[in-house]
């Protein structure tokens, strides 16, 4: 073996290894294969012929109706998107986005108090000082059940999807738009109540642990330490949240509220296939322009 | 160096204070909108009875049926048992699948991999039909490959695999392009082909942050996997709602823990893992 190969070798066998990510890569190859294997998703007899002729008329009917058996003409075209429009495209497209902002400004509210509660370094007996006097056991313990109690119940929320929020949430409250915007809140405290909480552990401890030192209360440092310092980086974490609630703000509406989701669920109910796509279509133009509207804050944010 | 910068603050705080006058206005206005009145939020009398049923159960989650059927003393257990296998294996399927498709997008989609001024004419498409996929929301694609091919079960995982792959090929894109270039540009110095640069100068530095990715995105399939079920395919959802408009709410309960668990469990293994990766 030459000495080049040798060294090839030894670089080889001394290499930084991460058991714990090669153990999960394998675990998860694993539970593809048997997903594939054992699942039931066969793709032979895909494309039977009832499928076929299903698959025909659903691509026959997408065709906007006023110009399905004709040659396409535009003006007919727009003149039917501008009626669905009127009628019922730009009363849902509105209140999509009104449920999108309604529950993100609650949720980054509520994520906002439980985060300094839920940060391990705010949740102790000395918040961002290190060292100094030990704590009595009482105060220790109070804050670390304190921390605990509020990190779990923030992951209680979060686990539970926004659609099975807002299902529950339509049951227990009646029909308005409050199931959804709560449903979204909910989820999404829960999410940024625990973000939130890293940013408050990520800040540092030079400016509050100089407060605390000074005699600072806590909501004295939260007021005039966190806040300052974390806010633009929190405020990036709302706006990637807000738009992940612009997508799932259409989709709650097919629980029956009075979003785009609900009248592409009509649509297809009435077997309106053409009248489908153009809300889905509405639905993806406004998910896009939220994600441009976003990049632009975010990137307006982060100049500093 | 302004003050704020010293503290190790991330971002301007000037634009952050007026983003947040601007959000507070726009909720204002949202609430207008949607005619939002803190009085319907008191459920009604019947919500309240329906509220107290439920939520008494909370703790008392149902081991047996609570219905006529008899599935044994832990049939509801054993029922969430299967419910939630099946719910990681549409979970798994779609997000296998989503995966080669975000690969292959996202190599296309990085400007790393394409060398020169031929770059716009290959990612640019790419970039917009990722955009175009991830703009429709798992459950809306749902109901568009239900109205076009019926109910099968590889629609439910097609429609969680074609957003995920839109979303994977974005991300994959710039964890690529944002990859620390060192490597390759003292391989492309020592004379190493652009390929030769890519393939073992740049993609090895990028394959870490890909992988803890790809975990995040199995622990969101599971949610969507089982928010499906609500389409009628066999995943936790449909049991839940099920349950729920049986009114046998202590099902519900035993539904809802298994997905708490399930969830619980798959976010503790992605984020040891990221944290393993970005140590």
């Amino acid at each position: 073996m030459s000495a080049r190969a040798a060294e090839v070798a030894r670089l080889w066998r001394t290499r930084p290894r991460r058991p714990f990510v090669a153990w999960s890569v394998r675990a998860l190859g694993l539970i593809f294969a048997a997903s594939w294997l054992l699942g039931g998703f066969q793709a032979s007899g895909w494309l039977t012929p009832r499928r076929q002729a299903n698959l025909a008329r659903f691509l026959h009917e997408i065709r906007p109706w006023p110009v399905r058996d004709t040659a396409w003409d535009d003006g007919a075209v727009r003149a039917w998107m501008a009626e669905l429009w009127r009628l019922h495209g730009g009363g849902a497209l509105m209140a999509t986005l009104a449920v999108s902002v309604a529950a993100i400004v609650l949720a980054a509210a509520v994520g906002a108090l439980a985060a300094p509660l839920a940060a391990r370094t705010f949740a102790c007996p000395e918040p961002f000082v290190r060292g100094g006097r030990p704590p009595r056991w009482t105060s220790r313990a109070a804050w670390t059940g304190v921390g605990a109690a509020v990190r779990f119940g923030l992951v209680v929320l979060r686990a539970i999807p926004e659609y099975v929020w807002a299902f529950l949430l339509l049951a227990l409250l009646g029909p308005s738009a409050w199931p959804m915007v709560l449903a979204l809140a909910v989820h999404n405290a829960g999410i940024l109540g625990k973000l939130g909480a890293e940013v408050v552990e990520n800040t540092g401890t030079a400016a509050p642990g100089a407060l605390r030192a000074l005699g600072a209360s806590r909501r004295q440092i939260a007021f005039v330490g966190l806040v300052p310092l974390g806010l633009p980086r929190w405020l990036l974490y709302v706006f990637y949240r807000w738009e992940t609630c612009v997508r799932e703000a259409a989709v709650l509406g097919m629980l029956g509220m009075s979003s785009l989701g609900f009248w592409i669920v009509d649509a297809r109910a009435r077997n309106r296939y053409d009248e489908m796509l153009f809300y889905v279509a509405a639905g993806a133009l406004l998910v896009l322009a939220g994600d441009l509207v976003s990049a632009f804050v975010r990137r307006a944010v982060r100049r500093a | 160096m302004r003050p704020e910068r010293r503290f190790g603050a991330t971002g301007s705080l000037g634009a952050s204070v007026g983003v947040l006058v601007l959000g507070l206005a726009a909720a204002w206005a949202s609430g207008r909108v949607l005619d939002l009145r803190a009085g319907d939020l008191a459920p009604g009398a019947g919500g309240w009875q329906l509220a107290g049923d439920f939520f008494g159960r909370a703790l008392r989650p149902a081991l047996a049926f609570e219905g006529a059927y008899d599935g044994g003393r832990l049939g509801v257990v054993l029922q969430a048992g299967r419910a939630a296998v099946t719910t990681v294996a549409f979970a798994a399927a779609a997000v296998s699948l989503s995966l080669v498709g975000g690969l292959v997008m996202g190599f296309l989609g990085s400007s790393a991999w394409w060398p020169g001024r031929r770059a716009a004419a290959v990612t640019v498409p790419v970039r917009l039909l990722a955009a175009a996929m991830r703009s429709v929301h798992e459950l809306i694609w749902a109901v568009l490959l239900l109205a076009a091919f019926g109910t099968d079960r590889l629609v439910a995982v097609l429609a969680i695999a074609i957003p995920y792959a839109g979303t994977l090929a974005k991300v994959f894109a710039e964890m690529i392009d944002e990859a620390p270039r060192d490597a390759a540009g003292a391989l492309a110095a020592a004379g190493a082909s652009p390929l030769q640069g890519f393939a073992v100068g740049l993609l090895p530095r990028a394959v870490p942050d890909m992988t803890a990715y790809a975990f995040y995105r199995f622990e969101c399939a599971l949610r969507s996997a089982a928010v499906l079920g609500f389409f009628g395919f066999p995943t936790l959802g449909y049991y839940l709602s099920a349950s729920f408009e049986n009114l046998h709410y202590g099902e519900v309960w035993t539904y809802l823990y298994a997905l708490f668990v399930l969830v619980l469990a798959v976010d503790a293994w992605s984020g040891r893992l990221r944290r393993e990766v970005t140590r």
